[in-house]
């Protein structure tokens, strides 16, 4: 499957979807978000084991990417 | 060696990891120490070192440290080795105790107001025969009330190649492009998802400079690659939180370049709360992976090749991986937490890494070992 332009347009409508329909994307209230401040519910719950593995991946597989600086938690300050 | 430069060339498309939970700025101090050990007698020992201070309410420096420290002594030829050699001169890198070692420091300073997270930073990594360089920087945005999170990565790295076995490469720069853009959406208040898209950029030498192939007694060639690749990976990640005990992260990637390397990764994780002190799971990982448009079947190279690959990473093959990992906390308060893990891993047969090592496949065996502490 090749990247087309269509693809990377269709990416970029989906951010500005998220980020323009405020209301429909509430869908979390503040008070029910406790579970997302588990440690358990991270998309790394072990940063270290994301780095090193990143590492061997890279050397042992001839792909890369899909990696986020956002790994999860509640927002709760 | 062949092998010990690939470790290090898979580190520079390597963003240095920098988790960003939506969470406030601490100051924390971290040990590590973590092992990769393989069939092919490959053996990393790499110390890490993590420091993270606040110098405000909003502002956060860190340093990161990480030293990789190879031993690959007895890499064996493969039952073939008239097909493709690793060069003996790279050999000459060595150490005592070592084969080579790697030094890597990355220097980042991070401003959290909330809403807004942005890091920036660099990182620097030095051996005998290369020098990798790198800037980096991220932004994530909270809007909807947190409810979606909007993220932006970029790095750029600028490394040079100096090979230790006086070859005159075409070029000796490697450089190296990537940008990741994420959407995060809370769906539940037990369930969440992620979007990324990740664009890669490369140009310059993208080969090893040692592996040369000889066939039928004949000199094909050194290694060679196009010397620019761009790549596309889509990925999809989940979470999902099952009851006070479990917890779940799933992902999927789909990852395609313009060598016409296509490739899915399925990753499944459970995790379990012992009690409030201990956390043990258990993750499955599935890799597979189309072959380049200039690697050949083994034999059927002919020195008029414009390219030639040695690498089995340019063939088609599949790989999986199982793991275990394992944190403790001593109380809810305590400043200490540990983790810890373990991964088997092994690929497909391939007749590439036949030749190469004299294996029918890779199986490796991988840990991470830390000690946290938040002051």
């Amino acid at each position: 499957m090749k990247i087309t332009l269509s693809m990377k347009l269709l990416f970029l409508a989906l951010i500005f979807l998220f980020n323009g329909c405020s209301d429909k994307l509430v869908r979390v209230m503040p008070y029910e978000k406790e579970h997302f401040a588990d440690p358990k519910m991270s998309l790394s719950p072990l940063a270290e084991r994301a780095e090193h593995e990143g590492h061997i991946f890279l050397i042992r597989e001839a792909s890369a990417g899909g990696d986020s600086a956002y790994q999860g938690g509640c927002g709760c300050r | 060696m062949q092998i010990i430069k690939s470790f290090f060339i898979g580190l520079m498309l390597m963003i240095p990891f920098l988790k960003t939970y939506a969470s406030e700025l601490k100051d924390s101090a971290s040990f590590g120490f973590d092992t990769y050990s393989d069939n092919n007698d490959v053996q990393v020992y790499s110390p890490t070192f993590e420091l993270m201070k606040t110098i405000s309410k909003h502002w956060l420096v860190g340093i990161k440290l990480r030293v990789d420290a190879i031993s690959a002594a007895s890499i064996r030829l493969g039952s073939s080795p008239s097909l493709a050699k690793p060069d003996a001169q790279s050999t000459a890198s060595k150490r005592a105790g070592f084969d080579d070692v790697r030094y890597a420091p990355t220097l980042f300073i991070t401003y959290d107001d909330g809403e807004n997270t942005a890091t920036v930073g660099g990182y620097y990594s030095t051996e005998l025969d290369y020098v990798g360089k790198a800037i980096f920087a991220n932004y994530t945005r909270q809007l909807n009330q947190g409810n979606t999170v909007l993220g932006i990565g970029f790095s750029q790295s600028a490394d040079t190649w100096s090979p230790n076995n006086n070859r005159t490469l075409p070029k000796d720069n490697r450089d190296e492009q990537k940008i990741d853009l994420s959407v995060n959406q809370l769906l539940t208040p037990t369930t969440s998802i992620q979007f990324v898209y990740s664009y890669m950029n490369s140009e310059g030498f993208l080969s090893s400079p040692y592996p040369y192939m000889i066939q039928n007694g004949e000199f094909i060639g050194f290694e060679n690659y196009p010397d620019t690749r761009t790549g596309h990976a889509f990925a999809v990640k989940g979470l999902h939180y099952i009851d006070d005990a479990n917890a779940m992260n799933f992902s999927y990637r789909y990852y395609t370049d313009d060598w016409d390397i296509d490739s899915h990764t399925v990753s499944a994780e459970w995790l379990h709360g012992i009690n409030d002190n201990w956390m043990i799971g258990a993750r499955a990982r599935y890799y597979t992976q189309t072959g380049s448009n200039f690697a050949k079947p083994l034999g059927e190279y002919s020195s008029s090749d414009k390219y030639v690959a040695s690498d089995y990473r340019m063939t088609s093959f599949d790989s999986y991986d199982f793991g275990i990992p394992v944190t403790y906390k001593p109380s809810l308060e305590s400043p200490y937490s540990f983790s810890f893990s373990i991964d088997y891993y092994w690929t497909s047969d391939n007749a590439y890494i036949q030749n190469w090592f004299g294996e029918s496949n890779i199986q490796a065996v991988y840990t991470t070992i830390r000690v946290n502490y938040e002051f």
